[in-house]
């Protein structure tokens, strides 16, 4: 039902088409059955009259002949109802338009008579009698004038057929009193009428296709505009703002059509305005960054001539000095962030994959923030294949987001363990750094990865992080196509979970690691 | 004495860097405009250049080429950018190192610019052939037959720290700790963009390289003796 549906519910032209044809076709088949019953009513009725009209003349034919023997001898009388039977019906045609029956009427007290009359009863076609309906039968006897009904005729061979029977009774002279029945059959008008439906019919379907046919021409004049506004608009979606809707007319498709273009226009405006808004606000920022490294630099030299020289001054302007130099360290790190969000922002920040073993690396960036790995006392384990993990991927990038998880563990472990662990599969690798510290709410989750977020705005800062590491280590991560997840709970701890193709830039198709701590324990009892 | 010329539009910098490179024992030249270095570089040619890529009247890539054409003396070039293709213009226009500002250290600058000052390789003496090109190290010295190829004296010591060990492979972390003289960066362009500077000068097809061979995935190693 489905794939048939679809289309007709997709295709507005075959809507309309379809509901025109079928309200259509309703009034086509009110007014067709409203014409068929007045047309066969009119052809019965004239069919009717013509036939009584007949019968009729026929009858008083009849009576006149009777009369006209009356007295004579019987096989002079045997002659004229012959001669009445033979002009008064079509004789040896099964299919004529007219029976005659005539039945004699055995009145009360004449059957004693009954042996020395002669009986000229007579059927065309060797009609039965039993043919004859009842009703017309007694209202013969009834009425001396004319009687009609319509009722099946049964041939002798079975066959049966629509018919009129007009009935009347007449004398014969010397013989008594006779019914005498015309039977009309009702075949040409049944025929006329086959013509007159079968004629209704073609007329309604053909009108049926041509009311289809002007539907489709009409609605294709609407919607072949409204199908081009659609392609177009789709055209739009993929960000190509020149094309047109071609306008050949003057009517509402071209106010639509011109209403669309201005759209197109207006939008193609606004967008590049805001395209050029953000340029200049990226470039702008990107500007700052720049002009704030030179004096940066000079800064920093010189804070570093006076650090070298704090031994020899007073203690308050020493300890000044080595403030300086920190805050001038800071300063640096968010000055260089800012740059990077920048650039991310611009979205100029450019991939530069090499090839390199990670475990190596993960290493590395622990022992950089100065703690010794593999010592019984060291904070910070790490668990990873025996073999070395190769990996593509850009290293000053991957370096920097082990960097600051790392540091961000450590700024929220409260001293307790750090585990590192690596794991790789054929086309993923994945590193998560699991903390045991206070952890975080869910509703922290969604905004761990934001700028300037922090979790408690109460707490003080340890390790002096900007706010951005973070931000920066998921852009990263998705600038290979991977991704950066995170999970905590308060109290428990936290783990981020990175997941890199293992050559950067193809897709990940899973997470080697879960993001939740729990669920791995729970895969590898398992 | 050490004679460095300082080239930077920002006075108070330069005048830092002065104050932090007297204070190590270098002699300083400040130069304000990059359409001034080369008046001052031929009347009183130093010992390096330390030359900063924005500069006014012409930009620090130019000088770069314009100092390239007439000496093979050492140039640091100093950026506020850290975009790898400014990084990459300045080194193919000839500069031996880069850093990036703000420096880590005053110390580091400090470093970099002796270890660049400094012969590297001091324990070679003699001869050393690598395929068809002979190096007399102590005259400082290439030659392909009788005709003398001139290098940089970075490209030099990078002909030389591959030329001593033929057939070692050296990974572009171990170049960059012997000739850069760098423990800890991880910026293998350097080593990439000298590498195909060298080559354009030494090799007889640099497409093709036989002298300076690359090893697939690990670095790069001298050409074997003879080959040619």
């Amino acid at each position: 039902m489905r794939p048939q549906r679809q289309p007709l519910r997709q295709s507005l032209a075959a809507k309309v088409i379809l509901s025109t044809v079928l309200l259509s076709l309703g009034v086509v088949w009110l007014t067709g059955s409203a014409l068929y019953s007045q047309l066969s009513d009119g052809i019965k009725r004239v069919n009717l009259e013509s036939s009584l009209a007949d019968a009729r003349s026929v009858f008083y034919n009849a009576r006149y002949q009777f009369l006209l023997v009356e007295g004579a001898s019987q096989p002079q009388i045997q002659v004229q109802v012959t001669d009445v039977i033979t002009s008064s019906t079509t004789l040896g045609n099964t299919d004529g338009a007219r029976e005659i029956i005539l039945l004699k009427v055995f009145e009360k007290g004449e059957a004693a008579k009954n042996g020395q009359q002669p009986n000229y009863s007579f059927a065309s076609n060797g009609l039965l009698a039993t043919t004859i309906p009842e009703d017309l039968r007694s209202n013969i006897s009834k009425n001396s004038d004319l009687s009609h009904e319509f009722a099946p005729l049964t041939y002798r061979t079975g066959k049966t057929i629509d018919a009129l029977y007009v009935g009347q009774r007449v004398s014969i002279p010397d013989s008594g009193r006779y019914d005498m029945y015309l039977v009309f059959t009702l075949a040409s008008q049944g025929a006329t009428l086959d013509l007159v439906q079968n004629s209704l019919l073609l007329t309604g379907i053909v009108l049926l296709l041509l009311i289809a046919l002007i539907t489709w021409l009409v609605v294709r004049q609407v919607v072949k505009p409204v199908r081009d506004a659609a392609r177009v608009a789709s055209l739009f979606t993929q960000g190509d703002f020149t094309q047109r809707l071609q306008i050949e007319s003057n009517d509402e498709i071209a106010t639509l059509g011109n209403a669309f273009n201005e759209m197109a226009t207006s939008i193609k405006a606004q967008i590049s305005r805001l395209e050029n808004l953000s340029q200049v606000q990226q470039r702008f920022v990107s500007d700052v960054s720049h002009e704030l490294r030179t004096p940066l630099t000079t800064l920093r030299m010189a804070s570093d001539v006076i650090y070298a020289q704090r031994e020899s001054f007073d203690p308050v302007i020493a300890r000044s000095a080595e403030l300086l130099l920190a805050q001038i360290d800071r300063f640096e790190k968010l000055l260089q962030e800012l740059l990077e969000v920048s650039r991310f922002d611009a979205e100029v920040a450019v991939l530069e994959p090499t090839d390199f073993e990670l475990v190596a690396l993960v290493r590395r960036c622990v022992s950089d923030l100065g703690i010794v790995l593999d010592s019984p006392e060291s904070q910070i384990s790490v668990v990873a294949p025996k073999t070395p993990v190769h990996i593509r991927a850009d290293f000053r990038r991957v370096e920097r987001i082990m960097r600051n998880l790392i540091s961000n563990a450590l700024d929220h472990s409260e001293g307790k363990p750090i585990e590192i662990e690596c794991v790789e599969t054929r086309t993923e690798v994945a590193v998560s750094v699991r903390d045991h510290g206070e952890g975080m709410e869910e509703a922290s989750l969604t905004r761990v990865f934001d700028r300037f977020w922090r979790a408690d705005p109460s707490r003080a800062r340890t390790r002096g992080g900007t706010g951005l590491g973070l931000s920066i280590a998921l852009e990263d991560a998705r600038l290979h196509n991977g991704e950066l997840d995170a999970w905590g709970a308060p109290g428990d701890g936290a783990n981020f979970v990175l997941t890199l193709p293992r050559i950067a830039g193809n897709e990940i198709s899973g997470r080697p690691l879960p993001v939740n701590p729990h669920k791995r324990s729970e895969v590898k009892s398992n | 004495m050490t004679l460095v010329m300082v080239v930077d539009d920002d006075q108070d910098l330069a005048e830092m860097l002065g104050i932090v490179l007297t204070g190590a024992g270098i002699d300083v030249d400040l130069v304000s405009r990059g359409d001034e270095v080369m008046e001052v570089f031929r009347n009183n040619p130093p010992d390096l250049v330390l030359l900063d890529v924005m500069l006014p009247g012409l930009d620090g890539v130019e000088v770069c080429k314009l100092i390239r054409a007439e000496s093979m003396v050492p140039i640091v070039m100093l950026s506020a950018k850290g975009d790898t293709q400014d990084i990459v213009a300045g080194l193919e226009a000839g500069a031996d190192d880069y850093m990036v500002k703000p420096f880590k250290h005053p110390s580091e600058l400090i470093a970099r610019i002796r270890t660049r000052l400094r012969r590297t390789n001091a324990d070679v003496k003699g001869f050393l052939t690598i395929g068809d090109l002979a190096i007399d190290v102590t005259a400082h010295e290439v030659r392909r037959g009788a005709k003398l190829i001139a290098l940089t004296r970075l490209e030099f010591d990078l002909l030389v720290a591959l030329a001593k060990e033929p057939g070692r492979v050296f990974t572009r972390d171990s170049l960059l700790s012997e000739v850069w003289g760098y423990r800890h960066s991880t910026d293998t362009r350097l080593v990439n963009v000298h590498v195909q500077r060298l080559r354009s000068k030494v090799e007889h097809d640099p497409e093709h390289p036989t002298i300076v061979t690359t090893v697939r995935g690990v670095g790069y190693k001298a050409g074997v003796v003879g080959a040619s």
